[in-house]
């Protein structure tokens, strides 16, 4: 490790040589130039037309979330399509109440999304606790410890309602004021 | 678990999130190479304490914390819980409001065997029966949403009756979808039938003879898969069944393909079922007449004293056993859920069997973690 | 096999543990039995009366008494009246004889009951948390004298 560190440094510290006519840049340069231009908004028409979703049923709302996706419902027409692990996924819905137990593997499925990912907080219980607020093993204020970019009220949220809050993040992601794209 | 592992051997944890699960919970599984040589469920991802809540609610506000117990069948839960406070307050509902309800659960017990196919056709890799059930299901859903104004949770029953009655035209929209969805269940069981793939993933695979599954503690499809006639509105009717003509549905193999057959059999039965009560229903009263039972009865008062009622869920036997101490809230309220008995059979079924008949036992189970966890 | 007969098989066989048997409806039975002879009483209901099939074990806790009661409801394949069999047990120490050996769908319903209530069943074959995390083992939830519920957020309505 210390080694690969070493080098990197090293890497760094080297003034890169003058080739005529080419420039040398980085790869991180080139995202942070891209980020102030037009070109970002190609990428952003991109990853809003493809907003690929972990199923992950955790209470009525999985319900609901599960026929969202399948036939009669039909997202992928707006590209939006049920993955079940959560390597292939950029929106996390959160369709429940989140227990005490829970919230380390959901923390862990989190950190297995590759960026950029976005979450929606689907039904009452993941917004402020829905009937279940009271309870002695739920978890309460989950936009504290996820970025949530939508939240999409119901108890549980009717299909069409969670294809509106897809839009609604759709339209969030064209304006560049999403949470979970970091510019 | 651990310390048990032997050099050759592996463990594997599947879940809390797995495409092969209903809802969180956590399998581990100890394998030799491909044989599951142990297995242990992990419960409580989605453990909500209803029970506790339902002792800090109302009678009528606990309706619409039992929808969410198991949120593919809110109206069986419903059934329970209204049916051991009617016994406590000594009420009967009308016959029409009976019917009503014998309507409304039957079509939650057509979605709910509905979607459990098609979670088993996707556990063993048949995606397609996902969308074939889910497009016959939105259509029941419907007609639930009909009624009720509701799909998933409806907050529908009410103590002594029913909270509105049936729609005008609600019997014309019904039974066109009963007679699409019966020549649906005729396709679907040719499907199963005629494909070779799926016989050798079901057949022979996860048998559960009567005696163990009696020792096990199983109800519902996967028991009478075994050939035991055991369904409580038989066995003890409630609401109008006992006046309405309908078989208990049984196989004799006990494997994941008969659990299957049994649940598509029940579902023809289901729409016997409906198809009599919409020639039978009376018009009449939705509530007792002369109690003050009604829509709305915010402030009401069980007597004192306890019941333990069950009905048939479509998983098996629902239960649920309620102490009134004479207030506006149960005392306690201990919900006896059908899933959370067939989950803990799970291990000793799939010991000895391969990793990938794990999903095909398990989705067979037809389960719903929410109602194992409460 | 009618309530009747079962109430006067199972007071006839075990006359000091069985107390206070009555018979609320044609299928619904109830007894207080003692708690040491709990396991034998289930023994002998699923051997010789067709009581074959658990259907839960609870807790009901009543701290007015002082007392907690574990509560069995015992049913059957084969005909339907259920049993409620209540143990009371102390508050302060509640321990009763673990039914495992006779039915073996008690395993979860005992450690549910077991982290839910703090009643502890005497060899069970794993005595451990099932639905609630590890750290919450001990604040013995459902009791009525456990001060996380009501939240102090939540208002009663009535």
């Amino acid at each position: 490790m210390g080694e690969v560190k070493e080098k990197k440094t090293n890497y760094s510290t080297e003034t890169p040589e003058e080739i005529p006519g080419v420039i040398t840049t980085t790869t991180s340069a080139i995202h942070n130039f891209l980020k102030k231009t037009k070109a970002q908004d190609l990428i952003n028409w991109g990853r809003k037309n493809s907003l690929w979703f972990m199923t992950q049923p955790m209470g009525c709302c999985g319900v609901e979330m599960i026929a969202t996706g399948c036939a009669h419902y039909d997202t992928d027409r707006f590209g939006i399509i049920p993955r079940n692990s959560p390597r292939h996924a950029d929106v996390m819905i959160i369709s429940g109440y989140v227990t005490k137990k829970y919230l380390p593997a959901l923390k862990r499925l989190w950190e297995q999304m590759p960026a950029p990912k976005w979450v929606l907080a689907m039904g009452d219980c993941s917004i402020s606790g829905g009937p279940f607020y009271e309870s002695y093993s739920t978890v309460q204020n989950i936009d504290e410890v996820f970025p949530i970019d939508v939240f999409i009220p119901g108890c549980p949220p009717r299909p069409e309602a969670l294809i509106q809050g897809f839009v609604e993040l759709q339209e969030k992601i064209t304006a560049k004021k999403d949470r979970g794209t970091d510019y | 678990m651990e310390e048990m592992l032997e050099s050759n051997e592996m463990i594997i944890h599947l879940g809390p999130q797995h495409p092969m699960q209903p809802g969180p919970f956590r399998l581990n599984l100890r394998l030799k190479g491909e044989t599951v040589m142990d297995a242990e469920v992990e419960l409580g991802y989605i453990h909500k304490g209803i029970e506790k809540i339902l002792e800090n609610k109302t009678y009528l506000q606990g309706i619409t914390i039992v929808d969410r117990i198991c949120y593919l069948v809110a109206l069986t839960n419903e059934e329970c819980f209204v049916g051991c406070a009617e016994k406590l307050l000594g009420i009967e509902p009308p016959a029409r409001s009976q019917y009503i309800r014998v309507i409304l659960e039957e079509l939650s017990r057509l979605q709910s065997h509905l979607l459990g196919l098609g979670e088993f056709g996707e556990f063993i890799g048949f995606v397609s029966m996902f969308m074939y059930t889910i497009k016959e299901r939105e259509e029941i859903v419907g007609l639930i949403d009909m009624v009720t104004g509701a799909r998933v949770t409806h907050s529908y029953l009410r103590f002594g009756g029913v909270r509105d009655d049936l729609p005008a035209g609600f019997k014309e929209k019904t039974l066109p979808v009963l007679n699409n969805l019966k020549k649906v269940i005729s396709d679907y069981e040719e499907m199963f039938q005629s494909d070779r793939i799926y016989r050798e993933r079901t057949a022979g695979v996860g048998i559960l003879t009567a005696d163990v599954a009696k020792s096990l503690g199983v109800s519902g499809p996967a028991l009478r898969a075994t050939g035991v006639p055991f369904d409580i509105r038989k066995n003890e009717p409630y609401l109008v069944y006992k006046d309405l003509d309908f078989k208990v549905c049984t196989e004799t193999a006990g494997d994941c393909a008969a659990r299957v057959q049994v649940r598509l059999n029940e579902m023809r039965e289901s729409i016997y079922i409906l198809e009599q009560c919409f020639d039978q229903i009376p018009n009449g009263p939705l509530f007792p007449e002369g109690t003050p039972y009604g829509r709305r009865t915010p402030v009401m008062r069980v007597p004192a004293g306890e019941v333990f009622h069950r009905v048939e869920d479509p998983r098996g036997e629902m239960g649920m056993y309620m102490i009134s101490d004479g207030t506006d809230k149960p005392y306690r309220v201990k919900v006896r859920g059908p899933y959370f008995p067939t989950l803990q059979a799970l291990p000793p079924l799939i010991i000895g069997t391969t990793v990938a008949d794990v999903a095909a036992i398990s989705g067979s189970m037809d389960g719903c973690t929410s109602e194992a966890d409460r | 096999m009618d309530a009747r007969t079962i109430i006067e098989s199972l007071t006839g066989k075990f006359p000091e543990a069985i107390s206070e048997a009555g018979i609320e409806s044609p299928i619904r039975i109830q007894a207080y039995v003692d708690k040491d002879k709990a396991k034998e009483v289930c023994q002998y209901l699923k051997d010789s009366l067709q009581f074959d099939h658990l259907c839960s074990v609870c807790g009901v806790d009543y701290p007015q008494r002082n007392e907690l009661e574990a509560v069995y409801h015992i049913a059957s394949y084969d005909h339907a009246v259920v049993l409620t069999l209540k143990a009371r047990l102390p508050r302060d120490s509640p321990e009763i004889e673990s039914i495992v050996p006779v039915y073996w769908n008690a395993n979860w319903y005992e450690r549910e009951t077991y982290e839910l209530y703090g009643i502890v069943f005497k060899n069970h074959p794993n005595l451990k948390p099932l639905v609630l995390p590890e750290e919450m083992l001990g604040e013995w939830p459902l009791r009525k004298d456990y001060e996380g519920f009501p939240n102090k957020t939540a208002r009663n309505l009535v």
